[in-house]
């Protein structure tokens, strides 16, 4: 598939007919529909007045035919000048109620787009990339902003072709239907443009694309090119693509830049065509010279807005087809859904899986079947296992991330599902595998569970850790600012913050999905310490990596495709040489001092 | 010229004084199609006038009954006029978009280029979403200046003055309501720009937030959710979304006072008053006054067009000063071409090593000669085929001190000697050769396995080499598994591989090139139950033999070395075998002793 076909459609997409969008999108515009009114009145009267002026002048250059009186005259001119001003101030009053209207549904629309996918599962976010789910909630939102906007000025250049057309009408039929026939051909001039300019447009950002796609992967790789010396092989291809792109641009030049000279000329030709038959009508006597004159103005007039409407209209379209997908992400379900909202008190911890079934979507292989587990309140979990084993699922249904398919999940003896959702998850302290820092300060992080605490509170959770050494090493201590994710801090130290923020968030239920990351020994002595405090007195749930945290446990679970197989603890385990002794050979012994990487290599020193 | 790391042969010249003196160097390339539009912008600004004239000329016949072949011609001349304006605006616009399309590319070649010259000093300190900010946005706004702003103010300008040129030859007369208008036009737009400027600035910057704040609540929607906080976070979006909303009332409101609009009305009304006036007076005919009109009438669009260009062309000098101050960015190190090429033993000593960025002019760090030394007094000594360790916690310098070896940077005093010849005296392309480095970040490049592997190559290679660099690697079993085998493309468009497979090629690429000196950063590998063993053996394997330089957290790792440097603050805080430093540094001791979480319970409980 092309880079530009994957880059819009996702599967939560649906398409609307013409009529339900239209509906939607006035919907949006009702609480705004005095400003929407005034647009409108000032529309029509501008159109009006732009027609007005080149009959007041047909008119002034018939009077020159006479011997005009002064009086006239100056009325004339002065009506002239009094409508110029005039049409800066209708228009003055159309663009600031017409852009309040359009800030205002656009605002709407985005809180809305918001909404819906707060209130999405994670099911949601595992399925589409938040890049593109940001780009649905501004981008696609402003697109849809500017198809408003063209749609007011496409309407009021519509108005304008209706009513040149009327006086054209009205003047002289002859002369206008010469006019008019020209109409037909800009649009099919237009039309075709538009294939063309569709299919060059697309290939242009495609190559755009791969243009950026290779720099970036360039300057993500430039100390790999560096250290092999490969800088002149990364140059000639990088001048391949370039050179490629550069051709296909040239493409589209060619297509954008001979559109309007086409249409002007269409234009020129029926000008001559006009000042021809005129003349010959004005010899004639049929009409008057100023009604001549009013023909060829008339017929720039009635050009503009024919030519903008038509190359403008994919512009619309793809306006429209914003709107279509904002509409479809707001009315996309969750599949998370609580059939009651029991408020919960203090829990004690109790976890029960009841015979659960699980897949992540339908028509996926279940992740667990049929999967039963008692962790009693106040327990240390540590659940071990390979990659895909479903360790990471068993947490998340804790959390209610997602829904399962059968059976049930009893906290403290009450249906999972029957539970209010935002108080129940107050009560679970999750430490994601990543840390997640939001921009702000180390303290503003700290605080993100309980957003009143103070910075004494904060403090003394951060102490409690590690004895508080790991703030020395931040540059202002919990002020610090820890950047855009956390950029700032390393993950050891990121690790810290997120134990802090589950202390100070105090729950009865401690999720911890361990780092498989690396940290270097002197935090990561820190951060075994920090986690000891964590889990003392809390039931708490550990996806295990680290063979300090599977010693510590009281109960070991090892899974392997969604079942348990083994159980019991570290010692007793071992004993046992089954899998887990397995594990502990070629995983959790390569972090025992005892273990010997190099005693195959004979190494003098 | 800049010293630089990478040349090329027949590299073309630019006049780097000024971005002014740049853009035009690179539009000057090009001088047959700058010609070619100023010739055919003349071409359309004097047909367009000649058909107003010719319009007014066609009234005149019919008004003085001059008769039908008068008006025939009139007509004709007028039919030609605008197909000569439609030529000349096709050969035009061509020229013009196409010069702009080559500046384009010649600029983000001339910037790729000196891209890839600078050192990795420069590109450490670089954020990658800058540069390619610059690489794409900042050059594509130099297409814009070209196309439409350059092309546009040379049209406006030109069918400003052409009309004001055919106004005078029909009555001198008729000048003054145009150039009264004019002169008040420059005014109002500049003070429409003055007002717009601002608000246009805070309304992308009000875009940004919002963008940013959603994609931040969007990313961590795990910790959101998990601490139930999204009323918070709606309201954080609530704000933002609020605050872009007043600031594209408030650019609306700028864009409906524009003025021009109305000083265009009224010059209308006055113009059309003047030619009244001269007609009455005997002094204009109806034709002329037609003419007048028309050519009025074309004062119009060029209003319009100004205002857009001037914007653009304000970005456009604020790009080019971007783009010219990274390429002209100077670069502290150089090929060395002629220096020393020889193969290795493998044999490093550093001698009273301290290193700070911000040396060598580097511009781009502070002036002031505050610079934090990131290395400090580093002496140490590995023998050929040794493993040294360097342990520290994150900032320690750990990296830094393996860059100074391949000659990522340079030492700021001290000095750094391989096979007793300073990293300064050997050639650069031997150095690297003869040193291979796995990073931290192992960056693949999204192309075939084969070919990733390869990269480490000098020339080319055989693909028995390439599994056989695999095999030692302990990646052949998982990369054959693969449908397409070797040809298997990585990446964005291809297969994504896990962390472990990651390192294992990048373990097959390092095989291949077969270096003396290896530098292995596994600071920040991912642990994987899968794929630990096969890891370790792999890594088993690529030490052997060769002088190491290792950064790991595996205790293991650390314990078996020939030699461990501990760390800190950029220091040197202890030296020596594992045993030797369990008994003498206090520092080192702290990691291996909370080996058991339950050990350390039991003392903090004591205590």
């Amino acid at each position: 598939m092309s880079i530009m076909g994957g880059l819009n459609a996702e599967k939560y997409d649906r398409s609307y007919s013409d009529w339900q969008l239209v509906r939607r999108i006035v919907a949006y515009f009702r609480p705004q529909l005095g400003k929407v009114g005034l647009v409108a009145l000032m529309v029509t009267l501008t159109s009006l007045m732009a027609t007005l002026t080149p009959i007041l002048i047909s008119r002034g250059i018939d009077l020159l035919g006479g011997n005009p009186q002064l009086q006239l005259l100056i009325a004339l001119i002065a009506t002239v000048t009094v409508l110029g001003i005039l049409g800066w101030t209708l228009n003055f009053v159309q663009q600031w109620f017409s852009v309040r209207a359009v800030g205002n549904v656009v605002l709407a629309l985005r809180e809305d787009a918001f909404r819906a996918v707060m209130r999405r599962d994670l099911s949601f976010y595992d399925q589409y990339a938040s890049g593109r789910i940001v780009s649905r909630v501004t981008s696609d939102t402003q697109d849809f902003a500017t198809v408003v906007t063209l749609t007011v000025d496409l309407l009021s250049q519509l108005v304008l072709v209706v009513v040149i057309s009327v006086v054209m009408l009205t003047q002289n039929s002859r002369l206008a239907l010469i006019t008019l026939t020209l109409g037909p051909i800009v649009v099919a001039i237009a039309l075709v443009f538009r294939q063309l300019a569709r299919r060059a447009m697309q290939q242009s950002q495609r190559a755009q694309a791969t243009v950026n796609a290779t720099i970036q992967e360039t300057i993500s790789g430039i100390a790999v090119a560096k250290n092999f010396r490969q800088e002149s092989a990364i140059y000639t291809d990088f001048q391949a693509t370039n050179q490629l792109a550069y051709r296909v641009q040239i493409n589209r030049v060619a297509v954008f830049g001979s559109i309007f000279p086409l249409l002007n000329t269409v234009s020129g030709i029926g000008v001559a065509v006009i000042i021809y038959v005129g003349g010959l009508m004005a010899i004639n006597k049929s009409i008057s010279v100023g009604e001549w004159y009013l023909f060829v103005q008339s017929l720039t007039i009635f050009f503009y807005p024919i030519t903008s409407i038509a190359s403008f209209w994919s512009q619309f379209q793809q306006g429209l087809a914003a709107s279509e997908r904002v509409f479809a992400l707001i009315d996309d379900e969750p599949q998370v859904v609580q059939t009651a909202h029991k408020p919960v008190g203090k829990l004690r911890g109790e976890i029960v899986f009841d015979k659960m079934t699980f897949n992540y979507s339908t028509g996926r292989n279940a992740v667990l079947q049929n999967f039963s587990l008692t962790i009693p309140a106040g327990e240390t979990l540590a659940i071990v296992g390979h990659t895909g084993a479903g360790k990471s699922s068993l947490v998340k249904l804790m959390m209610r991330f997602y829904e399962f398919q059968q059976g049930r999940l009893l906290i403290d003896g009450h249906d999972i599902r029957t539970l209010d959702l935002g108080q129940y998850r107050q009560q679970l302290g999750l430490v994601p595998q990543v840390p997640f820092l939001f921009s702000g300060s180390v303290a503003d992080n700290i605080r993100y569970g309980r957003p009143n605490a103070t910075d004494a509170d904060v403090l003394a959770a951060a102490r409690q850790l590690g004895d508080g050494s790991w703030l020395d090493d931040l540059p202002a201590g919990i002020q610090t600012d820890v950047g855009e994710r956390g950029a700032q801090l390393s993950l050891g130290q990121r690790q810290l913050v997120a134990l802090a923020r589950v202390l100070l968030q105090d729950p009865a239920i401690l999720l911890l999905d361990e780092a498989t990351a690396s940290v270097d020994p002197f935090t990561e002595s820190q951060v075994q310490v920090a986690l000891a405090i964590v889990m003392r007195g809390r039931t708490s749930v550990i996806i295990a990596h680290r063979l300090s945290t599977v010693r510590a446990a009281d109960r070991i679970i090892v899974l392997r495709d969604g079942q348990i197989i083994e159980e019991g603890n570290h010692a007793g385990l071992l004993e046992r040489g089954g899998h887990y002794a397995e594990l502990y050979t070629t995983y959790f012994r390569h972090q025992s001092l005892e273990y010997q990487p190099w005693q195959t290599q004979s190494k003098t020193s | 010229m800049t010293r630089r790391e990478f040349t090329v042969k027949h590299e073309v010249v630019y006049d780097r004084r000024s971005p002014v003196r740049w853009l035009a160097s690179h539009i000057w390339r090009y001088p047959a199609l700058l010609i070619t539009f100023v010739l055919t912008t003349f071409g359309m600004a004097g047909s367009q006038s000649m058909s107003a004239v010719m319009v007014g000329q066609a009234f005149d016949t019919v008004i003085r009954g001059v008769g039908l072949p008068a008006l025939t011609t009139a007509a004709v001349l007028v039919a030609v006029a605008y197909i000569g304006y439609g030529l000349f605006d096709i050969v035009n616009s061509m020229a013009i978009r196409v010069l702009a399309q080559r500046v384009e590319r010649d600029a983000r070649d001339e910037l790729y280029l000196s891209l890839l010259s600078k050192s990795q000093t420069f590109h450490g300190r670089q954020r990658v979403g800058d540069l390619m900010a610059r690489v794409t946005n900042d050059v594509q706004q130099i297409n814009q200046f070209v196309s439409p702003a350059l092309g546009m103010t040379t049209e406006s300008v030109l069918t400003l003055i052409i009309p004001l040129i055919t106004i005078g030859t029909v009555n001198v007369n008729l000048l003054l309501v145009p150039l009264v208008f004019l002169a008040g036009l420059t005014l109002a737009l500049r003070h429409h720009n003055n007002n717009l400027r601002p608000v246009a600035g805070l309304l992308r910057s009000c875009f940004g937030s919002l963008n940013a704040g959603l994609a931040e609540t969007i990313t961590g929607i795990e910790v959101v959710k998990g601490f139930a906080q999204e009323p918070a976070e709606e309201q954080r979006f609530q704000s933002n979304a609020r605050a872009y909303r007043d600031a594209f009332i408030k650019e609306g409101e700028v864009n409906a006072r524009y003025l021009p609009l109305l000083l265009y009305g009224i010059a209308l009304g006055l113009a059309f008053g003047h030619a009244l006036l001269l007609f009455r007076q005997g002094i204009l005919s109806v034709g002329q006054v037609i003419t007048y009109m028309a050519l009025f009438g074309t004062l119009r669009s060029p209003i319009r067009f100004l205002l857009m260009t001037s914007s653009v062309v304000q970005q456009s000098l604020a790009s080019a000063r971007r783009i010219l101050e990274m390429i002209l960015t100077e670069t502290e190190l150089d090929q060395n071409s002629a220096g020393t090429s020889k193969p290795m033993r493998g044999d490093i000593v550093f001698e009273r090593v301290s290193f700070s960025y911000g040396q060598n002019g580097d511009p781009t760090a502070s002036v002031n000669g505050a610079v934090p030394s990131v290395l400090t007094d580093i002496s140490f000594h590995a023998r050929p085929g040794q493993t040294i360790a360097i342990v520290g916690q994150t900032g320690a310098g750990k990296s830094t001190l393996t860059k100074l070896l391949n000659r990522t940077f340079d030492t700021s005093s001290g000095r750094v000697l391989i096979d007793d010849v300073d990293v300064r005296e050997w050639s650069m392309d031997s150095l690297r050769a003869q040193i291979a480095t796995i990073e931290q970040d192992i960056f693949l490049f999204s192309r075939t396995i084969a070919e990733n592997i390869a990269f480490g190559a000098r020339g080319p290679v055989t693909r028995e080499q390439i599994e056989a660099a695999a095999q030692e690697a302990q990646a052949h079993e998982f990369i054959a598994n693969f449908p397409n085998g070797y040809e298997t493309v990585i990446g964005e468009r291809g297969v994504m591989l896990s962390g472990g497979q990651r390192q294992r090629i990048a373990i097959a690429r390092a095989f291949l090139s077969n270096p003396r000196i290896l530098v292995l950063d596994d600071s920040t590998s991912a642990i994987d139950s899968n794929t630990e063993d096969l890891i370790q053996r792999a890594m088993r394997r690529i030490l052997d033999g060769r002088t190491t330089l290792l950064i790991t957290h595996r205790l293991s790792q650390i314990r078996s070395a020939d030699q461990i440097l501990l760390m800190k603050n950029g220091r040197l805080i202890g030296q020596g075998t594992h045993n030797e430093l369990m008994s003498s540094s206090a520092a080192y001791r702290q990691i291996f002793v909370p080996d058991d979480v339950q050990t350390v319970n039991r003392t903090r409980e004591t205590i």
